[in-house]
Parts: structure tokens; sequence; C-alpha cells
């Protein structure tokens, strides 16, 4: 909470002034608290430290710490946890965060051509318009479907509908009409996240939330129009919706994102919605048999205080000693319960590993310390209302997260779109550990590697920086491995500072051990860079913990995009290597480390290193150690995400379109081709 | 009457305790008090009739909206003035008209659509966007703007409106 910035003038205390001169004395120090009242009153219409955006802790983001200002974001929360995660305040969680108001840098004019650049090639995104969360994903009939939060009036969030694309492996997708628009009493002013469950019987049944003409949060069952469609273009919506409304004592606003329904050993369906208690967030519990009477369970399925609203809550098994995915209903020995929730107040996804009791209906975590909003993130940069669904094609669980942009406004009026779907990952947990899942993207995306590039034992000394020549340097798939010299390592001091990504100078910021990586999304002068790399920091007792960051500092000579830094710790056990790898697409960049154990997706929005002028480089600015790696880079392919054609032949056999490109020379044409279309389409949208 | 010259400085005093004991004040005082420009803030929203009615947090960010909305608006007003007068500064000065314009048709739909249909965090990011707009059109002129102090309106009472919203989070 900001403080009053009105002076507080103190009530006279002290001596007691002698009875004869009393009156006098008391009416001259009232008239001196009166003018102290105007004069405070006054002063208060220009701030003397200009405060800029209240990030979601309600601190004032200010990171001009070099004009000697208070850095607000370095005091949050205390890195020193379990499992430390960055302080949430300047971790670019609000995506317009700011700098000192007024700072004399010139403001940077957004091209055409920069603008153009920012679509992905290889990302979910509609052709235009704004999206936001993942709906209903579910492999049906052959077809993996996502559903979205969509606006189809523009690109800010509003007038919210559900778009809708399939695909055969969940990177090449066809655009579909949208699922459901606001049309009835209780979605006519949003409809908004929801939820696929198959059923035995191959039945499909889509619970959503709706904003009702009265702003009322309720729940809605959808079902496919024609089941035996395995494309599901049409949707019906069951005639007595809703079948759930708030519970007694819940905000009408409290109460939104049903899960995917599990089977319990009754044989109920059984459903949770995430909703708050004042500042509690909370998961309730429902059973039903039909998806249209509910049973709400007594107390919560799981509740932590002080967190806020959850939106999105998932909730899902995953196997102690496997890599597959478990279906939504399974239980059983060698499986613990992942439960995640999205946090309103700060925009992180969090999720913990525990203990689920069907019969007492509760989820215990493995580690409260390190509990749902309070511990573990799936990601530490730009990823929000996530969900997973189980893909039983392959008995993977997957994960899609929305990625929003934290460019400005004006850009994005001017580019006519606004975020992206993260890359989609499967999820597991991490066996090695047993605390944490890992997170991969989908083996699918490898069949967009193209041409490849290989380094290997790249000697990288204290403070040097390799230029990597890899072709093309904005569609991108690294794998990079790092190796520090042992000696280095035991014979580095012990540092006292707890370090953490977001408070520190970033890729600038020289340890004895760190910072090293990768500069991706560079220009030849590294004007603009954006690091993503390894910090390693020597604790109290010996030990060495490593940090996963990139640095968005520099991304960027604009000034009105984020430049905040995000990453968190990684662990990084006995014999592993540091290992990461780097997904970059155009104006999105999305880091894993030491297998997925730690991940982080940043937009990043360029005006020189694009297109042509884009480069990698290695980079090591540790002081105290040589580093070696070896990586190998792949250009990427693009998508070509598309419309579904037309002809009717085609969609109703629900095969896939004949006239996709194949071969790398028609891929090479069908890039240019796609390319050179989405410019002149950006192009015209300008004129 | 030296009675109320007497009790009248403690009362004032005593609207300066902490916030913890704000919960006694009315609602825009309250409010306000938990925004980093409390002055502005209540100079604002009395500035506008509605406040006298406005019942909760959710009514008094609304009528926050609407003035961050006419002051964009005049703020395009006044930079359409500006163009004839200070021929030098046309680029700058248009890439304001862009910033503001962006407001009005960005930020504040978006403000106004996340408040009513109950997610408010869409309007916390409309509003910090409006503040960071402003001070980009501040930034576009190095050091040597015509329209500081309205710029800085602009980004202030964005602020207000962006805590304001926060509080419904």
């Amino acid at each position: 909470m900001a403080d009053s910035n009105v002076s507080y003038n103190p009530l006279p205390d002290g001596e007691r002034p002698r009875p004869t001169r009393r009156r006098s004395i008391v009416l001259v120090l009232s008239g001196l608290l009166v003018v102290g009242f105007l004069v405070a009153l006054l002063s208060d219409n220009g701030s003397i430290a200009p405060t800029n955006v209240i990030d979601n802790d309600n601190n004032n983001v200010n990171d001009n710490a070099q004009n000697g200002l208070n850095d607000v974001s370095s005091s949050s929360k205390d890195p020193e946890r379990l499992r430390p995660f960055t302080s949430a305040s300047s971790a670019g969680v609000s995506e317009k965060s700011n700098r000192r108001f007024g700072a004399r840098t010139a403001s940077y004019p957004w091209t055409n051509n920069m603008l153009s650049w920012q679509r992905t090639a290889f990302h979910f995104q509609p052709q235009k318009n704004w999206m936001n969360d993942p709906n209903g994903p579910v492999f049906y009939k052959g077809w993996y479907h996502l559903f979205y939060q969509y606006n189809p009036n523009g690109a800010i969030w509003g007038d919210i509908v559900w778009g809708h694309a399939v695909s055969k492996d969940l990177i090449h997708w066809y655009h579909l009409p949208l699922a459901m628009v606001a049309d009835q009493w209780y979605d006519i002013m949003g409809v908004w996240t929801g939820s696929a469950t198959i059923l035995p019987d191959g039945k499909l049944m889509m619970l959503y939330t709706g904003s009702t003409n009265e702003s009322v949060q309720v729940q809605n069952l959808a079902y496919p129009a024609d089941p035996s469609d395995p494309l599901l273009i049409k949707w019906v919506k069951y005639p007595g919706n809703p079948v759930l409304v708030p519970p007694p004592g819940i905000g009408a606003k409290d109460f939104r994102d049903p899960t995917t329904a599990w089977l319990t050993s009754e044989g109920k369906w059984r459903i949770a919605i995430g909703s708050r208690i004042n500042r509690t967030g909370i998961t309730f519990v429902y059973d039903t048999k039909d998806f249209i009477n509910y049973e709400l369970l007594r107390g919560v399925l799981h509740g932590v205080p002080n967190t806020g609203m959850w939106e999105c809550v998932d909730f899902y098994p995953v196997s102690t000693t496997g890599e597959h995915g478990l279906d939504t209903s399974h239980n059983g020995p060698g499986v613990k319960h992942v439960v995640k929730a999205s946090m309103d107040d700060d925009r992180h996804d969090y999720y913990a590993i525990g203990t689920y009791h069907e019969k007492n209906v509760t989820w215990v975590p493995d580690n409260p310390e390190i509990d749902v909003g309070i511990g573990i993130r799936y990601d530490y940069g730009l990823f929000y209302a996530s969900k997973t669904f189980y893909d039983q094609n392959k008995k993977r669980r997957v994960l899609w997260g929305w990625i929003g942009e934290s460019d400005s406004e004006i850009a994005d009026v001017k580019k006519g779109w606004a975020s992206l779907q993260g890359i989609p990952r499967t999820v597991a947990l991490d066996t090695k550990t047993g605390s944490n899942l890992l997170q991969w993207p989908v083996e699918e995306v490898d069949s967009l590697r193209l041409t490849s590039k290989e380094f290997k034992k790249i000697e990288l000394k204290p403070g040097s920086v390799m230029p990597l020549d890899v072709g093309s340097a904005t569609q991108l798939d690294i794998v990079a491995e790092f190796e520090l010299d042992k000696a280095a390592l035991e014979k580095t001091a012990e540092s006292n500072v707890e370090f953490s990504c977001s408070s520190s100078e970033g890729s600038a910021e020289r340890g004895a051990l760190g910072p090293f990586g990768l500069l991706v999304l560079a220009d030849d002068s590294l004007s603009e860079q954006t690091p993503v790399y390894f910090y390693i920091a020597k604790g109290k007792d010996g030990s060495l913990k490593t940090y996963f960051c990139t640095d968005q500092s520099r991304s960027s000579e604009a000034n009105d995009v984020n430049k905040s830094k995000y990453g968190s710790f990684v662990p990084v056990l006995e014999g592993e290597k540091f290992s990461m790898r780097v997904l970059v697409d155009h104006s999105i960049v999305e880091g894993f480390a030491q297998g997925g154990r730690t991940t982080i997706t940043s937009r990043v929005y360029p005006t020189k290193a694009i297109y042509g002028a884009a480069r990698v480089f290695l980079f090591n600015n540790a002081t105290g150690a040589s580093v070696t790696s070896s990586l190998k880079a792949w250009q990427m392919n693009s998508a070509f995400i598309r419309p579904y054609p037309d002809d009717d032949d085609e969609r109703h056999s629900g095969t896939e379109p004949t006239y996709e490109v194949r071969g790398s020379k028609t891929k090479y044409l069908g890039n240019l081709l796609t390319s050179s279309l989405l410019f002149l389409n950006a192009r015209n949208n300008f004129l | 009457m030296k009675a109320i010259l007497f009790v009248f400085p403690f009362v004032l005093a005593v609207a300066y305790f902490p916030i913890s004991q704000c919960q006694n004040l009315p609602l825009i005082e309250h409010t306000c008090k938990q925004t980093p420009y409390y002055g502005l803030c209540v100079t604002s929203l009395k500035s506008d009739p509605r406040s006298k009615t406005a019942g909760d947090v959710q009514a008094i960010a609304l009528i926050m909206v609407d003035i961050i909305k006419a002051k964009a608006g005049g703020a395009l007003q006044h930079i359409e003035k500006l163009k004839q007068k200070y021929p030098a500064l046309r680029v700058p000065l248009s890439a304001c008209k862009d910033r503001f314009n962006a407001i009005i048709i960005g930020d504040v739909p978006q403000a106004v659509e996340a408040l009513t249909k109950g997610d408010p965090k869409f309007a916390v990011d409309a509003a910090n966007d409006a503040a960071l707009e402003a001070d980009s059109c501040e930034r576009g002129f190095s050091g040597k703007s015509p329209i500081t102090q309205m710029n800085k309106l602009n980004h202030d009472i964005s602020i207000i409106t962006a805590s304001i919203v926060k509080m419904m989070l």
C-alpha cells in the first residue's frame, strides 16, 4: 500500500503550559496545525519521487537506480526459499511496466517493418485481433483441438468469444469458425474459459464460464452439435444453462474456469472451480453424474491464505515412475497429484505437487512452504491462464499457456493483433528431484527443424562474446550445454549476497561464475540483445546455486516495451552439465533449463535485430571462470498456420487439407510466399 | 466559537492517521489513500458529480476511467493546436497523437469492458498502459516538451486508476 503523500503533523505533546497562558498557546498551536494541513494539501499536486506503474505487489516499479531513486522491486519476496522464485514485483508481471516519468531518452517510433516482423512463424495465433486463455484443449477423433478466448472486434480484451483451431500434430494449425459466441443471457457478457471432458463412451462435454447479463459468473454446459464431425465445428449450449451458479457467500465475480472432470471410484464425475474467500484463494469441488446436476462437496479441495483469487485451476495426476502422462481420472499407487492455479493478483501460474485423498476430498501438498501461489511457477516470464489436457493419442499430458504482449497498446493497435499461445509442452514429474515438474516442447516441434549448425567445445574465457554463424536468426531451435572448470567452481570465494534474476543488473552483472549463455535477437553491434543465461552463485555453506535468467533490459532500443529481467533458481544435480534449450520465433523467446526444470518465456520487440540483421552469440561474462560450450542450432520452418480450406468435401471428410507444401524447396517458397503475404497484408492494414 | 478553533486541527490531524484507520473515512478518501497521488485522486473524483453517489470501488474506478478518457481527448485537441504553433516539433507531436489515440481506442474501452463485465485485471493492464503511453509521449521530446504538465497529469491519473482497480483483485 502506498503511503499518503501528505505529511502527518503530530499532536503537540510534552510540557504542560502554565494555566494562565494555556489558552493562547493552544490557539497558536491550532493555528500552526491548520497552516500545516493547508500546506500539505496544496503541495500534493506534484510528486517528488515520480511513481510509475503499480505492479502486482502494489510496489511502485521504478528501475532507475542510477538516479539514486529507490529500487522498490528489490524489496519484495525473499528469494531464500526451498524453491526460490524471483521477486514478483518487477518480473514483468504488469505487462506495461514503466520507467521514470519523462526521462530524457527519445521515444522510438514503430515502423510497419518492425511490427510485421513480430508475428511468429510456428506459434499459435489467430490471423488478427486479441487472444487470451487457451480453452478446452482436447484430442478428438484424430484431431487436436484448441479453443481460445478471442475478441473478434479488436486487438484489446473485450467481446470475448471462443476461437477454434485444429491440428494433426499440435504444430500445424487450421483456423475454424468461432465455436461459441455470446448469444445467451448467461454468457452475453463473455464466453469465458472452460475445459473439455471425454467420457468413456466417447462423448465430449464442455464446461465453461459465462458472464451473465448482470455480470455474474456462472458455469455452463456445451457439447458438439454433431459428434461425428471430427472438426467439431458446431456447438450446442445446453438449454437448461447455467448448470452452476456461485455458491452462497461467494462473490458473483469470484467463480470461474471449471476444470476437466475426473472419475471417482463411485463412478461420479468431479470438477474443480477456483474462487476466493477474502484473500484466501481456494478451489471448490463438485460431483456430478450427468454434467447437469451438481453437488457442492463440503469444504474445499485446497486453499492458501493471502494468494487472492485463483483463476484457471488445473488438477491432474502425474506418474512417480514414468515419463508418460496419465488420464485425468487415473489414480492409485505411483501417482501424485498436481494442483495448479493462476493468481489473479500477480499474474503468475503456480503449481504444487501433493497427495489427493478422494474419500475426504482433500489434497495435501508435499511441501507446504512451496504451496500453490507461493512456490514454484510453471514459467518465470510471461505465461498465464495455462491449462493441461491428457493426450490419449500419444499418452502424454500437454500444457498450453497464454503469452500476452509486453509492448505498448499503440503497437498492438497498429499491428492489429495481440497475444500468442506458448509452444505446447509435455509435463511430467521430475523423477530425479521428485519435487518439481519437467516441461519440454512437444516432440513434434522437432519436425520443424531444417538445416543445423553444430559447435563443439568452444572455450569462452571470462568476459568474452562469440558470434555464432547459424544463418538466419529469427526462427531458431538451439540446444546448448555448458561446462565450467571444476577448479574455478571450487576456489570461488563464498558470497553472502542472495541472487535474484529480476533484481540483478542482468547479464551485465558480473559474478565469479556467471553470467554465461546465449545472446539471441542481437544485432552485430549488440546495441540490442536478449541474453538467456545461467548465473551460479556460491552460498554461505559453499554450496552452488544456479539461476536461469532472461534479461530484457537491452532487448530493444524502444523504450515502451518491458525491460525487466526474468528467471529463477534451477536445480542442477551432481554430474549434470548446465543445459538449455532456446526457441526463438520472432517476438517470442522460450528458454528451458536442465531439461525443463525451469522455463522462461519472454516477448521481445527489437527495432534493429530483426529480419536479416538478427544474430546469435555465445557469451561468458563471468570474472573467475572459463566456460566450455557445445551447441546445435537449427533453422526452424514456419508452421503455415492458416484457415481450414472452405471446400465442403475436404471439411466433411475431416482429413488434413491436401495442399500442404512439402520438401525443402517448396517449403522455402511457401515460407517466402507466406512472409510476403503477411508483409503485404500488414502493409495494407496501415495504409 | 473558541472551542471549534480548539478542536478543528485535532480533527484534521486525525484525518491523516495511517491507512489502517482510514476505514472510517468516506469511500473516496479511503480509496484515494491507497493510491500514490492522494490529492490528485480526491480532486479528480470530486470534480465529477457522479462521485457523490458512487457506492463501491468499481464505481469509483469507472469514474477514473472516464477521467482518463476526457483528459486524453483534451490532450489530442491541445496537440493539434501545438502542431500549428511548433512546426519543428511535428514529429514527436504526431507520435503523441498516436499514443493518446491508443489510450482512447484501446485502453479506455478495455478498462470499461473489464470493469463492467467482471474481470478487472484487464483494467489494471489498460490503466498501466495509459500511463506508459503518456510517458512515452513525453520522452519523444528529449527533454524539450511543451506539454510536460499535461503528460504528467495523464500519467498520474492513469496510475491512480490502476491502483484503484488493483484493490478489486
